[in-house]
């Protein structure tokens, strides 16, 4: 029997966690084990309602379940925040080509994320935490609008506590409970403890957050073959057919969704 | 390459040979409001064909298709909507079709089936149900005695008769037909119609070739009136036109309808969704288009493609840039479906002529 391409395999909810208001990280546990690679991303199947793709945020070490940690965006979103425990969903993947690990060995790695937008990140850094002993350094930049959308607000001090991790965090607007820094992202790249002969940054965020990211990572010297950014497309396939997720001559399915600024710097909409 | 002749009155007796064993399609006349007015002395046939299922037509309005049918033929291979998977259950498949025999595809539809392979075949895993289909189906193509109004293929050196690409080919002679078939399923067909066909004679080559020549001649003396650039420069002019004024002033007359790509042969864009069926649900796949205004926009609201003409250059992107880049050539055929179905009266030949004045003409 050939393999169709169009169907999810089934997968069970076994937790839902609330991040935030709007975000929430669903634990599924698939029919049979599915691994993928840090940075792919998945088609979830909202039975009746239709696909979104998401990139999982838990450790690729694992096969047998999938954690996926999702904004309330869309109609598919919306079905999905009101899901519990037990409800049954819908897999296909995983896509795409992932984080070039290879190319991080022994350099010093700049992570930045904004909002949701950690989510990928989180899984990367597991594979990193995995083979610990093959990088330099980590360090990670998250920011997020309030102290109230910080996501993984649990596990952010555990990676903390990590060897070779240094982790600072900040808020756009702050309020009296906030003790840590307030401003946009860009404000604590200034003054990183990196060599920038051995750097590379890796950017996950809405698009506004990774141009202005990219942008200061250029002024403070990185160059663009050493940024990866995590482009967000309108997908409907995965696959490369459907033409839902071109970016120039890529297809973000495919080639992505994690690109080297270098091999978009020139197309006129990267940012749009 | 093995050349017979079959005589006119053997026609039907053709296709009935092959509707044996294939799902056949032939052409008719269609009556469509598809038409483009030549504005000089050319008189250029407006008929349109449909090609219609064999079983179904009355079989004495098959007719020779002289150019390509309105309908695209990748309409064959994947429908406009159709279902893919059920959910969950790995055995639904879809079903035992009967390989498909499709007469009266034109050169130019030929060239685009290239792009829907690419598509469709290729990548890391090939759609199984398309791959079914074009594996076992029959291409039955045959060449243009004549070309409608909007017709361009020879702007891009693919001329108004086949060279590869299919299973069997017709060239029509005035007491009968030339059959070439190409293909292994074109072997066991010819097979199939000894008592029917005699070896072609170098005669009657020739004349195919007289003829082939003709109406190669009168297409170019048309194309002339429209001056299309070269396939060589298409891409380059699509690119450096990212700010031409030509896809404002364009689009002011689109309505949207997504005729254009609906119609054409080498668009392939697609959307899945999901609809209930009985207790389950099922995955369907329909045609989707770049000229919608939704194709591109994201679950939170952002859309790279929020302006009309944003979407105009965004499809001459695709075809003329992404395409030219990861497999070598454009994806237009130049069949101008586009050019007839388009309400708005939007000429692709037209864009890419003043893209091409505006680089390489431009006013001093
Ligand atoms: S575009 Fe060319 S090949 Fe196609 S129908 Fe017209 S003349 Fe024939
Ligand atoms: S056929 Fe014409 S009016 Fe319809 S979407 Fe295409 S360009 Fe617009
Ligand atoms: S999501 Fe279909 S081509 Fe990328």
């Amino acid at each position: 029997m050939k393999k169709n391409i169009y169907q999810p395999i089934e997968a069970v909810i076994e937790d839902v966690r609330q991040e935030t208001a709007a975000i929430k990280t669903f634990v599924f546990k698939p029919k049979s084990p599915f691994s993928f690679r840090t940075g792919q991303f998945i088609e979830l199947t909202v039975p009746g309602f239709g696909e979104a793709p998401f990139t999982p945020s838990s450790d690729p070490a694992i096969a047998e379940k999938l954690e996926v940690t999702i904004m309330k965006a869309g109609k598919v979103t919306a079905v999905l925040h009101n899901m519990k425990k037990g409800d049954v969903v819908g897999i296909r993947g995983p896509y795409g080509k992932g984080y070039p690990l290879d190319k991080f060995k022994g350099k010093d790695i700049l992570i930045v994320g904004g909002g949701v937008g950690l989510a990928p990140l989180r899984s990367f850094l597991y594979a990193l935490f995995a083979d610990i002993d093959k990088y330099n350094k980590i360090i990670l930049r998250y920011g997020s609008r309030t102290s109230n959308d910080i996501v993984y607000k649990d596990i952010i001090p555990e990676w903390s506590k990590k060897k070779k991790v240094d982790i600072m965090t900040t808020v756009d607007m702050g309020d009296p409970a906030w003790k840590g820094n307030v401003g946009l992202v860009t404000t604590i790249l200034n003054d990183l403890p990196l060599d920038l002969k051995k750097a590379v940054g890796v950017v996950c965020g809405p698009p506004i957050m990774m141009k202005f990211v990219t942008l200061k990572l250029l002024e403070l010297g990185f160059k663009p073959q050493d940024i990866y950014l995590s482009m967000e497309k309108n997908m409907s396939c995965g696959l490369g057919k459907c033409g839902h997720c071109r970016l120039g001559k890529f297809y973000v399915c495919k080639d992505g969704p994690v690109f080297a600024y270098e091999d978009i710097k020139n197309m006129h909409d990267i940012w749009d | 390459m093995e050349t017979y002749f079959l005589k006119n009155e053997d026609i039907l007796r053709f296709y009935a040979l092959v509707a044996r064993d294939y799902e056949l399609y032939v052409p008719v006349k269609a009556e469509t409001k598809l038409k483009v007015d030549c504005d000089y002395q050319f008189k250029l046939p407006t008929v349109d064909y449909r090609v219609e299922s064999y079983p179904k037509v009355d079989k004495e309005k098959i007719v020779f298709s002289e150019y390509r049918s309105f309908e695209p033929i990748r309409s064959f291979f994947t429908r406009a909507k159709e279902k893919v998977a059920d959910y969950f259950d790995p055995s639904a498949d879809n079903g035992t079709e009967r390989p498909l025999a499709i007469c009266g595809v034109k050169n130019c539809d030929l060239f685009s089936l290239k792009i829907q392979d690419f598509v469709f075949l290729g990548g890391e895993e090939p759609d199984p149900i398309y791959k079914k289909r074009r594996e076992t189906a029959l291409i039955i193509s045959s060449d243009c005695p004549s070309f409608k109004e909007v017709c361009f293929c020879l702007a891009f050196d693919i001329p108004p008769h086949v060279s590869e690409g299919f299973d069997i080919n017709l060239s029509p002679l005035d007491d009968g037909y030339l059959l070439d078939f190409a293909s292994e399923k074109a072997k066991k067909v010819a097979a199939t119609l000894k008592d029917i066909l005699v070896k072609a004679e170098s005669r009657q080559l020739h004349l195919r070739n007289i003829r082939r020549d003709a109406v190669v001649k009168r297409l170019k003396e048309h194309l002339s009136h429209h001056q299309i650039p070269k396939k060589e420069a298409l891409q380059e002019i699509v690119v450096s036109g990212l700010d031409s004024p030509v896809w404002k002033e364009q689009m002011q007359t689109c309505v949207e309808c997504g005729g254009c790509v609906f119609m054409c042969d080498t668009c392939h864009c697609f959307l899945l969704s999901d609809e209930p069926i009985g207790t389950g649900n099922q995955r369907v796949r329909s045609w989707d288009g770049c000229l919608y205004k939704n194709f591109t926009r994201v679950a939170g609201g952002a859309n790279p493609l929020k302006m009309r003409y944003m979407r105009l250059r965004n499809r001459y992107l695709k075809k003329f840039d992404f395409f030219i880049t990861n497999i070598g050539f454009q994806a237009c055929c130049g069949c101008g479906r586009c050019i007839d179905v388009c309400p708005g009266k939007i000429d692709i030949r037209y864009i890419l002529r003043k893209l091409y004045e505006e680089k390489h003409l431009s006013a001093h």
